[in-house]
């Protein structure tokens, strides 16, 4: 809006002056950092002595010499202003004769005028926690000039014109308000006396409002934003060139081979010779399932010698269940899929529902369900169909919703402690819109959060205009927490919905509620059984560890007393007590870690308690909620924030996605999702948006991250970043042609799974000659399979499998953990074995050591591409891990019941369970040789130290 | 003849990641030696580099005491409370307050205060051991953070913002430097057998950093690193012919997969986990050390025997090469709500003897001249009273206004205290330094311009202070 009014400025060619030349760009532009209340860098642009004066880097204007001039260099150079609104050629040029012409001076400037969009935001933030949305103490609501005027029980907050009668102004000035013991609690600050001052002038000048204007991208010309920024690859719609012709046309399948090998044709190259058909059915099963083949199916495929043999194992792979949940954890990841809380502060609460969103990616994805309907979905679910109205919760509708936890998967400590600052709530808000634009959008706003973006043509307001977008769910003038919480005295409704499982009548449901109560009930009086008999075998223990301690190292006219502090609770003792329990700390500190090492005896015991424990308390089954995202309605204001701080508010905007993602002539349209729909349908606009066919960065994004995960490294390398600081692709042609067949085929993954898959690109060998190594030592130009580990679940898997220790059942809540004093992280079997490790307790403070050693990430929102290390912590664990152990003698015991006593066919059938082939000649002399010398030391341990040794093998943990 | 490969292969994946494994990590071994890569990807290991410039210091021991100490207690004297012991203050105050409904008045400090050494230097009472070493510490009493909870406030000192994710201190210093050692993890946490501090392991994370960066915790009983040992023992004879086995197939598969680089580096990685065993042990053995010096350190006294040993293996291990050690103590020793004579006593008690035989002994070594050692908190505490229990059980409430840090040996000025809080001690005043001020200082000393140690995280050029404005703090420069 200021940017149109500032496009049709008279520019002045006669002799410039302060006031008519600079004040307006100045004012414009520069005043709301550098003004005389706030002196950011110590620097008043307000008046030509403040200019003079400068700030911290000197004089702002030297008179006749612009390059000495600070603020020409910042303003020409682009550093300043940091907002979305640079000053334009003119104005720069406007600057620069001004100071060559002296920088002269006319008359006294006018006094600046002061809206509701001073004001408001101002409100918002110290006020709202009180007088707004959730909470309306006295009656009073401040968010808007009505209301204000309105006032509550004490009457108006304002009365127009007349600032020192308004009750808002006077309690403001007295420090009354906000009441300063609540300030913290409350997460506000208390205003300052220039926003006061501000307030003041406000009300004195009437209360003048100013319409919002749209700035939303639509068709009028963006200043920000040109169609030239438009021509960035990334930026334009992919278009589909035919395949390419290539010299060797019988090493070509389908056009992926194509497109791959006229690049490698160009240096002299070509597509690797094929690999043989164990390696294709071990690489194909685990990128699809995650799991390593099954021994019978490898031999059927070896024996099948049609050519549709493959692509029917592709078929079959697809079909499978165990594909939605390997595929599912690559979204998880996209996601930031957690099963707790996180956030800044430490308890990392347990985030009960989380699990159902798991379950609704592994069943989307099982179900092949299109792509843009997977990310409506996700981004609007809560928005495409109305829920509330609905006579009976259909699968549809509980999808719908369950799928908004897509965006509730950040860390998120705001139900946690006492301070819950607006900023605090800005962080998981910016981390929301991380995890959508470089996980979906394949580019990062981070930047934009706090200035315009370096590289890409991002402007500041962009980010807000995306969280405007976010509003009417995300408001952090109207937070609801993850957890519904009214400690410290403030209330915040939780983020759930009920779940009804679609098909229930409301009886029914309400009958399945008083099951679920009673049986949760039982289950709590078996933990608390379970706990009381811990502790009491814990008891003697801990005391006779005291008794020896005592001996050791206390005076023994002290030990009666240490008793005694020691069985008194440290809520019962008295100070004196408090004392010696401090100084002694170290004698008095015994814990269940200490008692098991001192009593293996009791250690089994108590481990025993502890897994019933757990597995136990697994078994509760969680409240029927929903963690979802939806529209309340109601979204508040929002307004640029400069350098990205919640107290310094820039011009209002309105909800829009990245100027640069439109066409520049279609508008962005949003209306109510339904007739009468009580949601802003912002989400459901933008999502719409997003899966247009023609979208230039969806398609791409997700068929690289396809392509990531079977061809080991994405046409685009930078996975969530296509803008210009990314990696440009190294096959733009097959990243279109790719793309525009995505959609063409209906946004089905599993089509371009079956695509990628046939293809003779997918189906080379790994081998690396000395050609191609000089030809192309990175691979970029693929004409090589990349040797890939196994990622962190892979390895777990492929091991509980192998060991016939793997349960299949699927979804549900997750599955505990146990976690050792030293750290040591393990997933808990159940009787029926361990499930696979997508359904493991995900809690970002206690991830299975295993996982995190094999590079699982942290989910800081999200994580866009895993790495690969090799560290010795890997060795480390596959070499001593008690767990590791106990499945290498599983799999020596399934090795046993399947294949005999003959040492031979023993070492055959493990490597055919563990590696999916028979032993060549010499691993199996070695083999064979090692049984021996393994059974010399310990006959009945002898298979078990081979199977753990292929465990730890390179041929296990390693496809080609 | 195979050509010889460069070096890129072997990382090629590991360079281009952008997300760290949480928690564990040791250390990549180089097997290739000196041979560099001309050009090409960053290889991420932890063999020596290059500083931007001549460092001050080759290592860093940072002690960290979580809680927030306070200043006005320790380092910091306020005659000026004194005279105003008991006012009310609570309206200037009150908008930063955790508990404001248990503000008292204004609380002198219980506490006798003296000057030291040469420089003067001001210590209260609590550390007596310390007082004795003055002229080596290079005071800083204006230190100010921006958040009052510990966990934020403990991110931002470890990691230079509020939030968790980013990458600690000691994660940027050994990405930007690689160890001495490639035998022992380039960055220990040794931390206290009774707890985690706040936050625990996500103090020393990688964040966005290769998880080879992360720091290594070794505890310093048991096994010291996780899975270094077997669970289940076994024979020496099973165990050497288990990886007399491992080897082979491994050399065979190597063999049928030429110029896989990374096959080879993960040969390497089981020679160095079975080498680990012998140095992390070796490292660790304070037994090796003559009586005096243990008793020096406190060991074998209560109060200080587990953090003397802790200080004493910090020494071993930096002596060793290892480039940054970060020692914790149980809970939140010095967080003292209530009761702060008795817990700040307490407190004081185990940790000054030990923290003041390190600087001794590092100093006779010769080894404090390149060891930076940082003593400090994540805030400090107010002026007035908390009270929790009644005005005899006073304490005080979180600051994130001032408080106070000391830095000794490798390229600080010795002897000097730099800033000062207002007459109360309640808000850092003159020469106030900003954590990421800090941060780009610490930096400095290790040889790093903190505007070029940068990462690459999806286009964004990362770096420690992340979007703040920083300087190094040059006066504070030897």
């Amino acid at each position: 809006m200021r940017l149109v009014v500032l496009a049709c400025l008279p520019f002045a060619v006669h002799a410039q002056t302060f006031e008519a030349d600079i004040v307006p760009i100045l004012k414009s532009k520069c005043y709301q950092c550098h003004n005389a209340k706030v002196k950011t860098k110590d620097l008043n642009l307000t008046s030509l002595d403040g200019v003079f004066k400068g700030g911290e880097s000197g004089p702002a204007v030297v008179p006749g010499q612009r390059d000495d001039s600070v603020l020409y260099r910042l303003v020409s150079s682009g550093k300043m202003p940091p907002g979305p609104t640079p000053l334009t050629a003119k104005e720069i040029a406007a600057l620069g004769a001004w100071i060559d012409s002296g920088a002269r001076s006319a008359s006294p400037s006018a006094a600046r005028k002061v809206t509701q969009h001073d004001v408001i935001p101002l409100l918002l933030l110290h006020c709202r926690s009180r007088h707004g949305a959730q909470k309306r103490e006295a009656g009073l609501d401040v968010r808007t000039k009505a209301s204000l005027l309105k006032g509550g029980k004490s009457g108006p907050a304002i009365v127009l014109a007349k600032p020192e009668e308004s009750l808002a102004i006077q309690k403001l000035r007295a420090g009354t308000m906000p009441p300063k013991a609540g300030l913290l609690n409350a997460g506000v600050k208390p205003m300052s006396a220039a926003e006061i001052d501000k307030l003041a002038s406000w009300i004195a000048q009437g209360g003048p409002e100013v319409a919002l204007e749209p700035d939303i991208a639509g068709t009028a010309a963006d200043p920000l934003v040109t169609s030239n920024d438009r021509q960035f690859w990334s930026f334009r719609p992919p278009k589909a060139s035919p395949a390419p012709r290539v010299r060797n046309a019988a090493q070509v399948r389908n056009p992926i081979d194509a497109f791959i090998l006229q690049k490698l044709e160009a240096k002299g190259s070509a597509l690797s010779p094929a690999t043989g058909k164990l390696t294709l059915i071990r690489r194909a099963t685990f990128d699809l399932t995650g799991l390593p083949p099954d021994p019978q199916r490898v031999k059927t495929f070896l024996a099948d010698a049609r050519p549709k043999a493959y692509d029917e194992l592709i078929d079959e792979l697809l079909a499978s269940s165990a594909y939605g949940e390997k595929w599912g954890r690559h979204w998880l990841d996209v996601a930031g899929y957690s099963d707790s809380e996180g956030g800044k502060l430490s308890a990392d609460l347990p985030r009960a529902n989380a699990w159902r969103y798991r379950d609704y990616v592994i069943r989307a994805l099982n179900a092949d369900k299109p792509y843009d309907r997977f990310l409506l979905e996700q981004i609007a679910g809560d928005e495409l169909a109305d829920y509330e109205h609905a006579p009976v919760m259909t699968p549809e509708l509980a999808d719908n919703l369950i799928a908004t936890g897509f965006l509730r998967m950040a860390g998120d400590s705001t139900s946690e402690r006492e301070v819950n600052f607006t900023e605090d709530r800005l962080d998981v808000i910016a981390d929301e819109i991380e995890v959508l634009t470089s996980g979906v959008m394949g580019f990062t706003m981070k930047c934009a959060r706090c200035h315009t973006h370096k590289y890409d043509p991002i402007p500041h307001r962009d980010y807000y205009r995306l969280a405007a977008l976010l509003k009417g769910a995300y408001d952090e003038h109207d937070w609801i927490t993850p957890v519904t919480t009214d400690r410290y005295g403030k209330y915040f409704p939780g983020r759930f919905l009920p779940y009804v499982e679609p098909g229930l009548t409301p009886f029914q449901a309400l009958e399945r509620e008083r099951e679920r109560e009673a049986s949760d009930r039982e289950l709590q009086e078996q933990v608390k059984a379970l706990n009381t008999e811990l502790k009491e075998k814990q008891e003697p223990v801990k005391k006779k560890i005291l008794e020896q301690r005592l001996l050791a190292s206390v005076p023994k006219e002290l030990h009666e007393q240490l008793r005694t502090v020691f069985a008194t609770p440290s809520a019962k003792r008295t100070e004196a007590q408090e004392a010696i329990a401090g100084k002694y700390e170290k004698i008095l500190k015994i814990d269940a870690e200490d008692a098991k090492q001192a009593d293996p005896a009791f250690r089994l015991q108590a481990e025993d308690l502890e897994k019933r424990i757990k597995l136990t308390e697994a078994k509760r089954i969680p409240e029927p909620k929903i963690r979802a995202l939806w529209d309340r309605g109601d979204p508040s204001p929002t307004y640029i924030l400069l350098r990205g701080s919640a107290a310094s508010f820039g011009p209002p905007v309105h909800p829009g996605p990245p100027a640069v993602l439109m066409d520049g002539r279609a508008p962005f349209e949003i209306k109510a999702p339904w007739p009468g729909a009580k949601k802003t349908g912002r989400r459901l606009a933008f999502a719409r948006a997003l899966v247009r066919p023609d979208h230039p960065l969806t398609a791409r994004v997700m068929v690289n991250r396809i392509w990531r995960h079977h061809f080991r490294t994405g046409i685009v390398k930078s996975l969530g970043n296509f803008g210009k600081a990314g990696v440009p692709p190294t096959h733009p042609e097959l990243l279109d042609w790719l793309s525009t067949e995505f959609v063409r085929q209906g946004w089905r993954m599993k089509a371009m799974h079956r695509l990628m898959m046939t293809s003779n690109t997918y189906r080379q060998g790994s081998q690396l000659t000395p050609d191609l190594e000089r030809v192309d030592p990175e691979n970029k130009l693929l004409g090589r399979m990349p040797l890939r580990r196994l990622e962190a679940e892979e390895v777990a898997d492929a091991m509980l499998q192998v060991a016939g220790r793997l349960d299949r059942s699927p979804f549900g809540p997750p599955d505990p953990v146990i976690a050792r004093r030293d750290g040591l992280v393990t997933p808990l079997a159940t009787e029926k074995g361990w499930r696979r490790s997508i359904y493991v307790n995900q809690r970002r403070t206690e991830m299975p050591s295993l996982f995190e050693s094999f590079d699982l990430p942290a989910m800081n929102p999200a994580c866009l591409d895993r790495t690969e290390s090799i560290v010795a912590t890997q060795a480390l664990h596959l070499l001593n891990n008690g767990m590791v152990d106990d499945l290498a003698r599983y799999f020596a015991d399934r090795v046993k019941r399947e294949a005999g006593t003959d040492p031979a066919r023993q070492i055959d059938h493990a490597y055919s369970l563990a590696i999916g082939r028979a032993p060549n000649q010499e691993e199996r002399a070695a083999s064979l040789e090692a049984l021996e010398k393994f059974s010399g030391i310990d006959g009945p341990g002898a298979l078990r130290k081979l199977c753990h040794t292929l465990l730890n093998s390179a041929s296990f943990l390693y496809i080609d | 003849m195979w050509n010889p490969l460069t070096r890129r292969n072997l990382f090629g994946s590991v360079a281009n990641g952008f997300c760290g494994a949480a928690l564990a990590s040791l250390l990549s071994r180089d097997v290739y030696g000196a041979e560099a890569a001309p050009s090409g990807p960053r290889v991420f290991d932890l063999k020596p580099r290059q500083p931007h410039f001549d460092p001050k210091a080759k290592s860093v021991i940072h002690l960290f005491m979580n809680g927030g100490p306070s200043q006005m207690d320790l380092f910091d004297p306020k005659p000026v409370l004194t005279k105003h012991h008991g006012e009310a203050y609570f309206d200037k105050v009150a908008a930063d307050l955790t508990g404001p409904e248990q503000a008292g008045g204004l609380m002198k400090s219980p506490f006798q205060f003296a000057q030291y050494g040469q420089s003067g230097m001001w210590v209260s009472e609590l550390m007596p051991h310390l007082a004795k070493h003055v002229d080596k510490l290079c005071l800083v009493r204006s230190m100010f953070t921006a958040h009052p909870n510990h966990e934020p406030a403990l991110f931002q000192i470890h990691s230079g913002r509020t939030i968790p994710g980013r990458p600690s201190l000691g994660s940027w210093v050994v990405y930007g430097l690689g160890s001495e050692n490639q035998s022992l993890p380039a960055y220990v946490v040794l931390d206290d057998p009774l707890g985690l501090p706040v936050n625990g392991p996500q103090n020393w994370q990688a964040g966005f950093l290769p998880p080879v960066y992360q720091g290594t915790r070794i505890r310093t009983n048991g096994s010291p690193i996780l899975n270094l040992r077997p669970e289940r023992e076994e024979p020496a004879a099973m165990v050497a012919a288990a990886r007399g086995l491992l080897s082979r197939l491994d050399e065979i598969h190597k063999r049928n997969h030429p110029g896989q680089l990374r096959l080879d580096a993960r040969i390497s990685s089981y020679e160095l986990a079975a080498r680990l065993q012998v140095e992390a042990s070796d490292a660790l053995d304070v037994s090796k050390e003559s009586d005096a010096t243990r008793q020096a350190y406190g060991i074998g006294e209560d109060a200080t025997d587990s953090y003397g040993r802790r200080c004493l293996m910090a020494r071993r291990l930096v002596e060793r090469g290892v480039r940054f050690v970060q020692l914790y103590i149980n809970g939140q020793i010095w967080d003292h709500h209530n009761q702060l004579e008795r817990g700040m006593r307490s407190a004081s008690e185990r940790t000054d003897k030990p923290v003041a035989a390190l600087l001794q002994d590092l100093k006779e070594r010769g080894m404090l001249d390149n060891t930076l050692v940082i003593w400090g908190g994540e805030f400090g505490r107010m002026p007035i009273a908390q009270l929790e229990g009644g005005l005899k059980n006073a304490g005080r409430d979180h600051n994130p206004r001032g408080f106070s840090l000391w830095m000794a040996g490798g390229g600080v000025k010795p002897g000097l205290t730099y800033g000062s809080t207002d007459d109360l001690g309640y808000e850092a005043v003159e020469n106030k330094v900003s954590v990421a001020d800090w941060h780009a200082t610490v930096l400095h000393l290790i040889g790093m311009d903190y505007q070029r140690l940068v990462f690459d995280d999806n286009g964004l050029k990362e770096k420690l202070t992340s979007q703040f404005e920083a300087k190094v703090v040059k006066a504070i420069l030897a």
